[in-house]
This record gives structure tokens, C-alpha cells and sequence, in this order.
């Protein structure tokens, strides 16, 4: 878009909209929300700047590259800690069981594995979203 | 350690669909041979859970060790193992198959996504078999019928676009409809896994009757939009007319009949035969089975395209399946998995011997197959072979479960049934006989009368042959089959 | 008069009922396909509605424990709650497929409507 306000006013607004999503994807464990719905948001901040800015602009910024590894990162982040509940406690994805370090109600730093996955999905989601946009917008050519 | 072989089955598919991307730069050929090891290795896996469990029973393996009432737990007893081991054999098979075929008409860089979905519809087969959780059932079901979608509408053709769009909407349909069963049967109930919805279900019968009479309807609309059953089946033809020759046999072979699993499963592991009896389901199920029988017969009569006939024939098969689940007795469980079996093995070496001759011929349509007998004879020596099975002739597994399913139906008290078996066989007749003549004793265009060679790879040829030796064999031995069958009808209490 | 309590007693039942007839309806009847991928959505959310109206206890707070509360609070059932994010994701995925097949459509018919794309294929050959 070529309007200067609409710039200036994207320009000042992305990094709160993402900052509130990594807000959401850190405290899964605390408040609702979790790693869908923060993922969500940092893609939707990706895709506002792909509106305003257009798609060349944002290509560069998140190449195809970027996104490979942000998805096929994610899931394997998820599989490894879910494999490393194998070796320690004989289940899938264990938790308490497996020995994790649990920590006090209601801290940042407490629930064992689960800030971790969360992690592992909000990237991936943020990725599939932001990549599903490109490829729909780089049809029309 | 055997107990973590179920998750080290789903992780090996999960994974091989991860990495593959990663070899986008060397030979295609290594990408396959990967697959196939990889194949192998989860079929060897298969067999043991398959030996293992039934020597020495079932056993639950819980994700978190949490208890059932609040985490997912995946249950592997004699049914699980059974058609496990059914649904690896067949995509092992088609799998070689596929290797010559499947990527006819893709782009180069795009060969490798064929099989990223296949190995993704795997991981989501296994994950519905394997769990004992309904939600969990609803997120694998979505994701298998995504996978399905794509790997039927993988090549650029126009009539592709619209049948893989109205594929998606009506199995979307199913889904929720299945998903609002679920959430009626956890409003009254408060769980999600089967068992203890089974449990608590007997005694929440007597004081809220009006929401599981709601939730079976819900439910049986929904599995039955998927697994093809007669008024819901309009997806099918349509979705087999374009697909390449190795997604036509995975679809009508092998992902309808987990549908039809998880119909199994619901019927008698959540609600029991007591619920069912009380409402007079069983006898719907059979006469909704037995309409489809023969309208599915009579639509594949009026058909111009080999595999839009096929996909009709596969509509009439279903309809014997789903009158095997109706009769609810144990014989007729077990002629229906019987079945599922045979039916699965008939159906992927029609498929595949059709893509042969397409593959040759390049074309569709019935009168291609004019004297092409001579040109191709094991192709249509096999072909011959599984349309026999179809008509119900002796010595094929074919007619070892219609015999068996009239048996049942006679001991079931429904002796009408039988009726409509013979007139079905005498239907498919009608609509196979003309092709094998068609193929052997008119012309070729060519106008050779002398047996020669197929022209096809032969990767293509091995598995259509290894399939028609596995039908016959079973049809005269299948003794071995019904044993294990029986082991897993015996978890199931009708 | 009891017939209008009972209804008022269960309105978010009956409310969810209702949107997933208006998608089932949507679904069926309008020939545009972006609407029929509309009505899909909104009969996963009306789905998703009657879990939540499920899940819900009369008088109970949100489920969060604070730590130096009373512990003594009436809580919602939390499970719905984690079910349901599980089911938007998968309808979220569902949609965005069904859009990138209506792009592919558009492309080669030339038009979004149902009835125009059928008596367009009525002349099509069986080609491979």
C-alpha cells in the first residue's frame, strides 16, 4: 500500500503484536492460551506486514528457507523431548513421572516440559500461517 | 521394550515424512529405497505386535503414564495388530507399484510429495487404529482424509479440482457430524476414552436415553459418509475417475476399510449390543447394507470408464461389509473383517492391473480393453483371476466370505439375505464378463492373436501377481486367516 | 410456562444447535464455493459452542489456581477448553486447503459457482 500513514502506523505497531504473542507462547503454563493461539498471532504480525509492505518486501525477510526450518524444526523439537520421555520414564511425552523439574505454582520457570513444546508449536504455527499466505497471494501472478 | 514398539511404528512414519525433503538433491532412486526400508522395517514391527499379542496378550501403552480419565492411551490388542498388519501389507505392495507409476505427469522437483502424503496418510492409519480415545480419533480423521484428498488430486488435471473439492466437503460433513456425536456422548458421560464411555454408558442409558439415541444417528451419518456406505457414497466415483492408478487402490482398498473399522469399533466397543439391540439398529445397518448391495451393482452397470465402474463395485462390496457389522453376531464379525480383507486384496489388483493397461494404452475407457488379452496376458490373467473372486466363484477368497456371510445370515435368522447375495453375484457378472471377453476374444487393433510379453516395468507386474497367488491361496487355505481373525472378534463381546 | 423456562434454562444448547443447522443448510443448498467453506467453519464452531456450554458450571470462576487464594472456589471443567484448541487448529487447516482448491478452480473454470462448473464439465472427453 502506498498510503504513508498506514507505514508509519504498521511500522510502530509489529513488534507489539509479536512481543503479546511471544507473551501468550511463554506463559502456556500459566494463563490461557498456549502455543496455537500465540503462534497465531505472531503469523497474523507477519501477514500485516506482507499487506502493508507487499509480498517482495516480505519474501526477503522470510524466504522459503526460513520456513522450511522454522516447521520441520518445530516438530522435531516436539518429537525429541517426546523421545527423550521414552528413555527417562518408559512413556511418550512424560512429565512429572520422567523427573522434570516441576518448580513452584504459578512461576515462569515451572511445568516440567511444557514450555518447551510450547515454544516448538508457536514457532510452527507461525511459520505455516505466514507460508499458506504466500503461496495463496503469489497466485495471482 | 516391546511395549514402546507401537510409538516407534508411528515416530518411523512421522519421521521418514519429515526427512524426506531434506534429499531433494540427490537421486529420486535413493529417496525410494529409503521409503521402502523404512516400509519394510514398520511391516516387520507389524508382524511381531501381531505374534506377540496374541501369545501373550493385550496391553495399553499411556502417553505421560497419566490414567485414562485425563491422557490418551493407545490400546494394542488382537483387533489393532490385525489391521495394522492388513493396511502395511497392501501399501507395502502398492508402494512397489507406485515406484513406476505414480509420479507419470508430476513435475521433477515435485516427485518427492507423493510420498511426504503417503507416509503422512500412514501415520494417521495407524494413529486411528492404534488409539482409545474418541477426540483423538476426530484429529486423525482429519488428517487422514486431507492426505487422501491430496494424494487423489496430485496431478494437474482439470476434473481433478471440483471431485477432490466435493471429496473435501462431504467428508468435512462426516467429521463434524462425528465430532457433535462425541460431544453429546461427553455430556452425559464426562470422559472421551472408549472404555469408560463404555462402561458408564450402561448405566446413563436408563436416565438420558434421548441424547445417545442423538449421538448414534449423529455418528453412523457421519462414519458413514466416509467409509462410502450406500446414500452417502456419491464422493467415490467421482473421486476414482482422475487419481493416478496407485491412489485409486489406496483409497478404495485400504482407507475406506479403517472407516469401516471405527464403525466396528464404536458400535460394540461404546455402545454395546444391548443399547443397539434395544433401538433395532443392527437391522437398519443390514438393510441399508443390503440396498447398497444391489444399487451399487446397477450404477456399475451403467458405466463407460473402467474405474468410475470399479468405484461403484467398490460401493456394492461395502454393502456386504456393512451387512456382515449388521448381523452382529460373531460369525458375522468376523465374515465382515474377512471380507475387508479379500475385498482389500480384489480391489488393489483390479486397480492396479486397469493402471497397467492404461499405462500401455492411454486411455480409459472400457473399449480400450478390445483384444488387449493377447497384448498383456498376465495383466489380464490377474485381472481375470480378481473379477472372479468378485462374481463369488469357488476356489477365490471371494467365495469363501459370501459363503460364510450367507451361513451367518441364515443362522442370524434373515434368511432373505441369501436372496439378495445371488442376485448380487449374478450383477457382478454382468458388468466383469464383458471386459475379459471384450479383452480376449475380439481384435486388437494391431491384430495379433499370439501371446506376447507385457510391455509394462516390471516393478508393476510383481505386486498384481504376488496379490492374484495371495487370493487364490487364501481361498483354498484360509484357515490361518480365520484363526486370527477370530482372535480379534473375541475382544469384541456380541 | 415451564416449556419457556426449560428453554431459557438451556439456550446455549439450543443455540448451538441452531448454527450448525444454519451451516449444514449453508453447506447444501448455496452453489458459490466459498459459501459452503463458510458453512463449514460455522458448523465447527457451533460444535465448539456446544462443548463449551458443556464444559460450564453454574457459578464457577475461570480455571486458574491463584496461589494465595482460598481454596475453597468453584472451577469450570478445564478439559473442554484444551479439546477445543485442538479442533480449531484442524478446522483452520481444513479451511485453508479448501481455499487453495478454490484458487486452483478459479484458474482453470474460471468461476466460483457450482452450477456453471457442472454444465461446464458436461462437455469434457475422458482424457488421461
Amino acid at each position: 500500500m502506498d498510503d504513508i500513514i498506514v507505514r508509519s502506523i504498521t511500522r510502530i505497531v509489529i513488534p507489539f503484536v509479536m512481543l503479546y504473542g511471544i507473551y501468550i507462547v511463554l506463559h502456556g503454563h500459566i494463563s490461557p492460551g498456549g502455543g496455537f493461539s500465540g503462534g497465531a498471532l505472531v503469523g497474523s504480525s507477519l501477514i500485516l506486514y506482507t499487506l502493508v509492505f507487499g509480498v517482495d518486501k516480505a519474501r526477503k525477510k522470510f524466504s522459503h528457507r526460513v520456513s522450511e526450518i522454522a516447521e520441520s524444526g518445530g516438530i522435531l523439537l516436539y518429537l525429541m523431548v517426546g523421545i527423550l520421555g521414552i528413555f527417562l520414564s518408559g512413556s511418550f511425552l512424560s512429565n512429572q513421572s520422567a523427573g522434570f523439574p516441576m518448580g513452584e505454582l504459578g512461576s515462569l520457570l515451572s511445568g516440567g516440559i511444557i514450555p518447551i513444546l510450547m515454544i516448538g508449536i508457536g514457532v510452527k504455527v507461525a511459520s505455516t500461517m505466514i507460508s499458506l499466505f504466500h503461496i495463496l497471494i503469489e497466485e495471482e501472478k | 521394550m516391546i511395549e514402546q514398539l507401537p510409538i516407534v511404528n508411528l515416530l518411523l512414519l512421522l519421521l521418514t515424512a519429515l526427512v524426506i525433503p531434506l534429499f531433494k538433491k540427490k537421486n529420486f532412486k535413493f529417496t525410494l529405497s529409503l521409503n521402502f526400508t523404512v516400509l519394510l522395517i514398520v511391516w516387520v514391527i507389524s508382524v511381531y505386535l501381531l505374534y506377540y499379542v496374541n501369545t501373550e496378550g493385550a496391553f495399553y501403552y499411556r502417553f505421560g503414564n497419566y490414567h485414562p480419565m485425563i491422557g490418551l492411551e493407545l490400546l494394542i490388542d488382537p483387533f489393532s495388530t490385525l489391521i495394522t498388519f492388513f493396511i502395511m501389507t497392501m501399501v507395502l505392495l502398492i508402494f512397489v507399484y507406485s515406484t513406476s507409476d505414480a509420479t507419470d505427469g508430476i513435475h521433477q522437483k515435485e516427485y518427492d510429495r507423493y510420498y511426504i502424503l503417503m507416509f503422512i496418510l500412514l501415520f494417521s492409519m495407524y494413529g486411528i487404529i492404534y488409539t482409545n480415545d474418541l477426540f483423538n480419533k476426530y484429529v486423525f480423521m482429519e488428517i487422514l482424509s486431507i492426505t487422501t484428498c491430496s494424494i487423489i488430486s496430485i496431478k494437474r488435471k482439470k476434473q481433478n479440482y471440483s471431485a477432490a473439492f466435493r471429496y473435501v466437503m462431504l467428508n468435512e460433513i462426516g467429521s463434524l457430524s462425528y465430532l457433535f456425536g462425541v460431544a453429546l456422548l461427553y455430556m452425559v458421560t464426562g470422559f472421551t476414552n472408549i472404555e469408560m464411555v463404555g462402561q458408564s454408558l450402561e448405566t446413563v442409558w436408563q436416565t438420558h436415553p434421548t441424547n445417545i439415541v442423538l449421538a448414534i444417528g449423529f455418528m453412523i451419518v457421519g462414519i458413514g459418509l466416509k467409509a462410502a456406505i450406500f446414500p452417502f457414497h456419491i464422493w467415490l466415483p467421482d473421486a476414482h475417475a482422475s487419481a493416478p492408478s496407485s491412489s485409486s487402490a489406496i483409497l478404495s482398498a485400504v482407507v475406506v476399510k479403517v472407516y469401516l473399522m471405527v464403525f466396528v469399533k464404536i458400535l460394540f466397543r461404546v455402545y454395546g449390543i444391548d443399547i443397539l439391540s434395544a433401538l433395532n439398529i443392527p437391522t437398519m445397518i443390514m438393510i441399508i447394507g443390503a440396498v447398497g448391495v444391489i444399487m451399487g451393482s446397477f450404477f456399475a452397470i451403467a458405466q463407460n470408464d473402467v474405474k468410475r465402474m470399479l468405484g461403484y463395485s467398490s460401493v456394492a462390496q461395502i454393502g456386504y461389509i456393512v451387512i456382515g457389522i449388521g448381523l452382529a453376531s460373531y460369525l458375522g464379525l468376523s465374515v465382515a473383517i474377512f471380507h475387508v480383507f479379500s475385498h482389500g486384496m480384489m480391489k488393489t489388483v483390479l486397480f492396479l492391473s486397469v493402471g497397467a493397461v492404461i499405462y500401455q494404452r492411454n486411455t480409459r475407457l472400457i473399449n480400450a480393453f478390445e483384444g488387449v488379452g493377447y497384448l498383456m496376458p498376465i495383466t489380464m490373467g490377474a485381472f481375470f483371476i480378481a473379477a472372479l473372486g468378485m462374481i463369488g466363484i469357488p476356489l477365490t477368497s471371494g467365495f469363501i466370505s459370501k459363503f460364510n456371510l450367507g451361513l451367518a445370515s441364515f443362522e442370524g435368522g434373515s434368511s432373505p439375505y441369501i436372496f439378495i447375495l445371488i442376485a448380487s453375484g449374478i450383477l457382478n457378472a454382468i458388468y466383469y464378463l464383458p471386459i475379459i471377453i471384450a479383452a480376449f476374444l475380439r481384435d486388437n487393433p494391431e491384430k495379433q492373436t499370439v501371446l506376447s510379453k507385457d510391455k509394462v516395468p516390471a516393478l508393476m507386474l510383481a505386486p498384481i501377481v504376488i496379490i492374484s497367488i495371495f487370493i487364490v491361496g487364501i481361498g483354498v487355505f484360509p484357515n490361518g486367516l480365520m484363526t486370527l481373525i477370530e482372535y480379534a472378534v473375541s475382544t469384541f463381546e456380541v | 410456562m415451564d416449556l419457556l423456562k426449560d428453554i431459557l434454562e438451556h439456550i446455549n444448547f439450543i443455540g448451538a444447535v441452531a448454527l450448525f443447522v444454519i451451516g449444514l443448510y449453508t453447506v447444501v443448498t448455496h452453489s458459490n464455493l466459498i459459501k459452503r467453506i463458510l458453512g463449514i467453519n460455522i458448523m465447527g464452531t457451533a460444535i465448539f459452542f456446544f462443548f463449551i456450554a458443556v464444559g460450564n458450571v453454574l457459578e464457577g470462576a475461570p480455571p486458574l489456581i491463584d496461589p494465595e487464594g482460598s481454596s475453597e472456589v468453584v472451577f469450570i471443567n478445564p478439559l473442554p477448553s484444551v479439546l477445543i484448541l485442538t479442533g480449531i487448529v484442524v478446522v483452520v487447516s481444513i479451511t485453508v486447503y479448501s481455499l487453495s482448491l478454490v484458487v486452483r478452480i478459479y484458474e482453470t473454470y474460471g468461476t466460483i459457482d457450482q452450477k456453471e462448473i457442472a454444465a461446464i464439465q458436461k462437455g469434457e472427453d475422458y482424457s488421461d
